[in-house]
């Protein structure tokens, strides 16, 4: 852990204050008149949740006796923004499939209608930056290969989805965040809906309304990444048992309006903007997809930069790379006359195979980002979301009529395109510890024998256990000017983020560390959340400021020694064509 | 002919800004499609005929006077639609405020009427009233246009501006009103303001605005000495920073999840200028910043800039205006 500078703090030494299987994990139901009793009940209603609550709402749509059984409410779906897909980003290009699996009567040009679509992807490239200036095209390597994908936005996707879920008889419960996972005798009975109406100490105000324990046949945890409840069912349930630590990557993604559209999906994998000596430990990428709105006619960009969260120069910030991306003539070509119309952040698991928890425990199972299935070689996870969503629905739907276990749903995942894809890369991002120069050729061999060589596991280490130190990164950053080059807190200000100024910290950090993690949390934050006071010293601890109704939600503070839990429901970005 | 009906909120014998904004712009609009503007008010005995005349100054022809809960929505919207119902009006027009929301609601639930909210301008465009939205932020305006025989336009707080015309006095006419069984089961049990109303920070002419750059709470006396030299109508104001770290009371609070302000005078001391505080401050008619950081964004929209430490400057401010005021 030591290895690069003897005396640099690590964020693992200031771990945040928490216990989540004491504080989240809640032994034993409320009884039943005080309860919400359900069927199922899912935790998200991100493209994962939603895709499980459209499935079996299909599944329970053919089987009205089996519905009926399940109550007034067969299917709830709790969602923490103020609707399904609030709190929803990705760049994003999704392989088809699972989709079109999912809604098998609708063709592409219906998703384009519905506007969740943007258009299918005819011409790819893909970049090497030696440095601001230049460019330098390179063969497609085979995980970039997108010809035949559709870009797509999340954050619409799951808008439709949450109309289609209502459609089936579904019951939503937007600006609900679960706050407490329902265990009893080793088994999850349900969760607990988050009080709202707390002030700043955690004071019930005028308006506070108490939470509510909401009981179900299953619970779905479909979270997203750092799922507050998946955190603690991991912890509780031993689910993570000779698994490798999740691994985490932020990024950061601006929306534009262009005057003329984009005729290709384009990837970067660097090494400009990003630092190549190793010792910054920087690896990461960009992204530029074309979106054609077909209901305005307008031309649109997806311009993203996500960075993989080992690194050690404390002043990496992903929102200020994304910036300086921005300031290279090829970009700046393509965004020229064009104006900003949206922003976001959101951290994603990178971990890939080795790192997916066990998926299912006695009443309860784990979707999508929740449970980690990203494939970060070919930047996609949201065709895996919407897959074992379904494949959760089919092992939910056996449960509840034959009284099954869960578990048939580990070999259905296993045996879908999610294993076979997941497994394929399972060592591919392991080799980039080395640093980029050193680690790109055992990437290569990897992806090109579809991930024979290097065969076995590869392990890693988790990101807080990275030490840290004050490098030069942010001196290259450019100086806003509000109009192409943006700052954190306007950026935050279109993210549509409303956060009750006088509602409890959700944050939880350490509020006196190192000079080193207190800059790490400063420069790394998208939103401005924390911020070191003008009078701190130099070195030593610092006090840091949390500024936490900036918070966006994209938790990338927990892979830096921090921990994001749901603020009040109805809080946090308000994100639509993310 | 088109008519304007306005709702005017009084309390011990003066009637609320927001609702003489709302009369004004009724009035001015009615000219422009060739109506009137007509005013509702609704209380006791301290609704005199002088008080409810007076609203002729405003622009307002006629006032209705019911007898009634003041300060409550339902009898108001009782009243309203009485109005509205042998009058004919084609437009209700609120100043803002909770409570003009709640009626303005009530009232197009009752009549089946369009109805915008947080308006900021109204038009007038082939003799019919056009609202305007500001969405998504305050990036874009939206426009609403009415079908049917009421549009009900109620404005953001502050959007309408109060002018004094030389309309005269208004002829009051007294409405009798069968309330609605549910309107007379609530009742005013205590009037009080939102946490600490003691500064009128949204009626201020002159608004001294403190942020992080003070550097720490008791420089906020700073401020405050100066908004006390400029005397009247001045007043204190903070930015979300310094309220969230404890300096001054969340009253103060300007910006996105504070109070928006306009008034004549903004001096920003030591705020940086983030736009969360911008949409707070930005109609001021003049703003002077103060801050040390000579790229603070909060330059790029000041009418007068100051480059330097506020613990030198405020005080010599403070001093310099004192000897102006007394000489």
């Amino acid at each position: 852990m030591a290895s690069h500078n003897g005396s640099a703090p690590a964020p693992a030494e200031s771990p945040p204050p928490v216990d989540s299987v004491r504080e989240f994990v809640k032994q034993g139901l409320d009884s039943e008149d005080e309860r919400i009793d359900v069927g199922v009940v899912i935790v998200g209603g991100g493209t994962a949740g939603l895709a499980c609550a459209n499935r079996l709402l299909q599944l329970l749509g053919d089987d009205s006796e089996l519905m009926e059984s399940l109550g007034e409410v067969p299917v709830a779906i709790i969602e923490k923004a103020k609707t399904c897909g609030g709190h929803n980003l990705s760049g994003a290009v999704m392989r088809p499939g699972p989709l079109q699996e999912l809604f098998p009567d609708m063709t592409r040009e219906d998703w384009r209608k519905e506007r969740f679509a943007f258009g299918e992807v005819k011409k790819e490239a893909v970049y090497m930056l030696p440095n601001g200036k230049a460019k330098l095209r390179i063969p497609t390597p085979p995980p970039f290969k997108n010809h035949g994908n559709e870009v797509i936005s999340v954050s619409s996707l799951a808008r439709y989805q949450q109309r289609m879920a209502e459609e089936g008889g579904a019951y939503v419960l937007t600006e609900t965040s679960a706050t407490q996972l329902i265990v009893e005798d080793g088994r999850v009975l349900g969760v607990r809906s988050g009080d709202k109406g707390r002030g700043k100490d955690g004071e019930p105000l005028s308006n506070f309304e108490p939470g509510t324990d909401i009981g179900a046949k299953v619970t779905v945890l479909a979270e997203g990444c750092w799922g507050h409840l998946t955190g603690a069912a991991i912890k509780e349930f031993g689910l993570a048992e000779n698994r490798e630590p999740q691994v985490w990557e932020l990024g950061v993604k601006e929306l534009w309006k262009v005057p003329k559209p984009l005729d290709r999906v384009i990837h970067t994998i660097g090494p400009w903007p990003l630092r190549v000596a190793s010792k910054y430990g920087q690896i990461g990428g960009t992204w530029l997809y074309p979106m054609k709105d077909e209901k305005s006619g307008d031309d649109l960009v997806s311009i993203g930069f996500v960075i993989d969260l080992d690194y050690r120069d404390a002043t990496t910030s992903a929102h200020d790379l994304l910036q300086l991306f921005k300031t290279h003539p090829f970009v700046k070509e393509i965004l020229d006359g064009g104006e900003r119309v949206g922003w976001g952040a959101k951290a994603l698991p990178g971990g890939g195979y080795w790192s997916m928890p066990k998926l299912t425990m006695p009443g309860a199972l784990l979707v999508g980002d929740s449970a980690g299935m990203v494939d970060t070689v070919s930047l996609k996870g949201v065709h895996h979301c919407i897959k074992s969503g379904f494949l959760s629905a089919e092992a939910i739907y056996k449960s509840l009529k034959g009284g099954e276990s869960l578990e048939s749903y580990e070999q259905a995942v296993e045996n879908s395109s999610i294993g076979k894809e997941l497994y394929q890369v399972r060592n591919t991002r392991q080799p980039f510890s080395k640093g980029f120069i050193q680690g790109a050729p055992v990437v290569n061999l990897a992806i090109a024998t579809k991930g024979k060589i290097p065969g076995g596991r590869l392990e890693w280490h988790r990101n807080d256990e990275e030490p840290m130190f004050i490098g030069d990164t942010r001196e290259r950053y450019p100086k806003p000017d509000g109009k192409y080059i943006f700052d954190k807190l306007s950026s935050v200000y279109i993210s549509g983020n409303a956060t009750r100024d006088d509602a409890p910290n959700h944050i939880r950090v350490q509020k006196e560390v190192p000079r080193e993690i207190a800059e790490t949390w400063e420069w790394m934050c998208p939103a401005g959340v924390y911020e070191i006071p003008d009078d701190a010293p130099e070195s030593g601890p610092v006090d840091v400021i949390v500024n936490y109704t900036n918070c966006v939600q994209c938790g990338a503070i927990t892979a830096k020694g921090g921990r994001l839990t749901p603020p009040e429901g109805g809080d946090g970005p308000l994100y639509t064509l993310t | 002919m088109a008519d304007v009906l306005t709702y005017v909120l009084h309390y011990e014998g003066a009637f609320n800004k927001n609702s003489l904004g709302a009369v004004s712009e009724g009035a001015a609009r009615a000219s422009e499609i060739g109506g009137e503007c007509h005013a509702v008010v609704v209380g006791g005995d301290d609704l005199s005929d002088e008080l409810c005349q007076s609203l002729g100054a405003y622009g307002a022809t006629k006032v209705f006077r019911a007898k009634g809960a003041e300060g409550l929505a339902q009898p108001v919207v009782d009243v309203m639609a009485k109005v509205v119902d042998e009058h004919g009006h084609n437009y209700a027009l609120f100043g803002g405020g909770l409570l003009g929301f709640e009626i303005g609601a009530g009232l197009a639930a009752r009549m089946h009427a369009g109805v915008t909210m947080e308006v900021t301008g109204v038009r007038a465009e082939d003799g019919k009233l056009v609202a305007e939205r500001p969405i998504l932020q305050d990036s874009k305006i939206s426009v609403s246009r009415y079908q049917g025989d009421l549009g009900i336009i109620i404005g953001r707080i502050n959007a309408f501006e109060i002018q004094e015309r030389d309309g005269g006095s208004a002829e009051v006419v007294d409405v009798d009103v069968e309330y609605s069984d549910w309107s007379n089961k609530a009742k005013m049990v205590q009037r009080g303001e939102q946490r600490g109303a003691d500064v009128d920070i949204e009626g201020a002419d002159i608004l001294v605005a403190g942020g992080r750059g003070l550097g720490k709470a008791e420089n906020f006396k700073l401020a405050e000495e100066l908004a006390g030299a400029f005397g009247g109508n001045s007043a204190v104001a903070a930015t979300r920073a310094v309220v969230d770290a404890g300096w001054y009371p969340y009253a103060a609070q300007i910006g996105q999840t504070g109070k928006t302000v306009a008034p004549k005078l903004y001096l920003a001391a030591g705020i940086s200028g983030a736009i969360q505080h911008k949409v707070g401050m930005q109609t001021s008619e003049n703003i002077v910043a103060i801050n040390k950081d000579a790229g603070a964004p909060i330059f790029e929209f000041s009418d007068l800039g100051i480059v330097g430490d506020l613990n030198k400057i405020l005080p010599k401010l403070t001093e310099a205006i004192k000897t102006k005021k007394g000489g």
